[in-house]
């Protein structure tokens, strides 16, 4: 056996083979079973346990560069919210992307329902800088001093839906859908400060460190992830069946749908780290052995 | 015709940075370059129209009387341009002074209230009680504890602070370990976005607008 050829296997072997297992369980999905955990379920639960009178504020917290993590969690919970006759005050305070990915989002999910009217069920109030600035404003002050028009410039105040929610007394729960940090600062700044319950869903980098924060209580729940955002959606389909039809339209991206993919990758990158423990042993064997011959 | 143009745009684009895999090339420094100036420019132009218009030039002239107080930010934030004339760049600190000043007294309390607090009361917890089972606490005290102590270099790690500082190592190496898994599924994640932005949306809108 050649293990000097084995040992230095052209990376690009690699490089094609995770991307034929990204490609194609993309295009023939396998439709893996997907299992939540507790985490997940307490926002789930939450969502589901609130009255159609109360408020749910959602933070779009990321940009394009994170969207395929972040756009499936964002969907499910507003999907789940509109469904549930809960009103949503949309938010973002991610500088690059975060108010187009909310755009996008909103209009898409929205048009799901055209029962729901705009200022009225849902609200999409657009982008403020200087994020934990406007967090402390706008839930300790008011919205409308952070945001005095809404995205398409409508006076905040002559939104129904405005005119009752002041400040965090009103709001019975806080998503934040982040990237990094700002996620961090809804629980350590606007819980901590105001005792509003928060949960976030995050990219799968930053979810470690939100660990610390959920167990703490500090956090309610948290998505991490595209496993997190796929947990989201298996329960939204098991709790309210007729969005079935909507994950199951062919060409729309799912978290479901892209853990396929990601399950088949990891089995690839196992395997090769597997592999290249066990040639890394096999040389070693091979050059004690060698010094025992020449001694 | 112009949602055509754009996601083919985006699908060369995508295209020129997976380049990179192969050698890093002129198509590949063209995409990177591109995506820092449009991040920038895009950052500018949300930021002017999202906060500067609604939050303080609309108010500033629509009622001056009524939002003079609005003069002190502007002054504050022109303020920080004086760095690029030589003569007069030490005005800019003021401006750099008040920014920082009012972070660090929003940190300081938030790091303090949101994190160190809470992080440390749900660590003095009753290792029988609570709502994890006696030995996830005792996995988290045990943990908690190794690892500040091998971050308490004060003392020499030997006999019975090196045996702790070696545990506090497994404890850190398996929490690298997790992160990097993590990590590892976030890129991945990444990767399924741009294949299924190539091989789905792109064909699929591709055959709908033609």
């Amino acid at each position: 056996m050649n293990l000097e050829r084995l040992v230095h296997i052209d990376r690009r072997i690699i490089y094609l083979l995770i991307a034929l297992g990204t490609t194609i369980p993309l295009l023939l999905p396998i439709g893996l079973p997907v299992s939540s955990t507790p985490p997940v379920e307490r926002l789930f639960d939450k969502i589901e346990g609130l009255g159609q009178q109360e408020v749910v504020l959602v933070s779009f917290d990321y940009g394009p560069t994170t969207a395929p993590e972040n756009n499936p969690m964002a969907q499910a919970t507003l999907r789940h919210c509109f469904t549930r006759g809960v009103k949503v005050v949309v938010v973002a305070l991610f500088p690059i992307g975060g108010v187009t990915m909310a755009g996008e989002i909103l209009e898409g999910v929205a048009g799901e329902y055209p029962d729901l009217e705009y200022g009225v069920d849902y609200a999409f109030l657009g982008y403020k800088d200087g994020a934990q600035a406007a967090m402390k404003q706008m839930m300790g002050n008011a919205f409308a001093e952070v945001f005095p028009q809404d995205f398409f410039g409508t006076d905040t105040n002559q939104l129904p839906l405005m005119r009752r929610v002041v400040n965090h007394e009103q709001i019975a729960l806080v998503v934040s859908f982040s990237t990094n940090i700002i996620g961090e600062w809804w629980a350590n700044l606007v819980n901590a400060q105001y005792g509003t319950p928060v949960a976030v869903g995050t990219t799968a980098v930053s979810a470690p460190k939100y660990y610390a924060f959920l167990d703490s209580g500090q956090m309610l729940g948290l998505l991490g992830g595209l496993k997190g955002a796929s947990e989201y959606e298996q329960l939204l389909i098991d709790a309210h069946p007729e969005l079935m039809t909507i994950y199951q339209q062919a060409g729309i991206y799912t978290a479901m749908k892209g853990m396929d993919a990601q399950t088949v990758d990891h089995a690839i990158i196992m395997l090769f780290i597997i592999f290249g423990n066990t040639v890394y042993f096999l040389v070693q064997r091979r050059d004690a052995r060698r010094k025992q011959h020449q001694a | 015709m112009t949602e055509l143009i754009g996601i083919w745009i985006g699908a060369f684009l995508t295209l020129c940075i997976f380049s990179f895999l192969y050698k890093d090339n002129p198509f590949f420094r063209f995409a990177e370059s591109l995506f820092a100036g449009i991040s920038l420019g895009y950052y500018i132009g949300i930021v002017a129209v999202n906060t500067l218009v609604p939050n303080l030039f609309r108010p500033l002239f629509g009622d001056f009387v009524g939002h003079a107080h609005l003069l002190i930010p502007l002054l504050l934030g022109l303020n920080l341009y004086t760095r690029f004339i030589p003569k007069i760049a030490w005005m800019a600190r003021i401006s750099l002074a008040v920014y920082i000043a009012y972070y660090v007294g929003i940190n300081m309390v938030q790091k303090l209230q949101g994190e160190v607090v809470p992080q440390v009361g749900s660590t003095i917890l009753n290792p029988i009680g609570g709502r994890m089972t006696p030995v996830d606490n005792l996995i988290l005290i045990v943990g908690v504890l190794s690892v500040l102590i091998y971050f308490y270099f004060s003392i020499e790690h030997k006999k019975a602070v090196g045996v702790i500082s070696r545990v506090g190592i497994w404890f850190l190496m398996l929490g690298f370990g997790a992160a990097f898994g993590y990590t590892v599924m976030a890129r991945v994640s990444l990767l399924i976005g741009r294949m299924n932005y190539l091989f789905i949306d792109l064909l699929h809108t591709t055959a709908d607008l033609l």
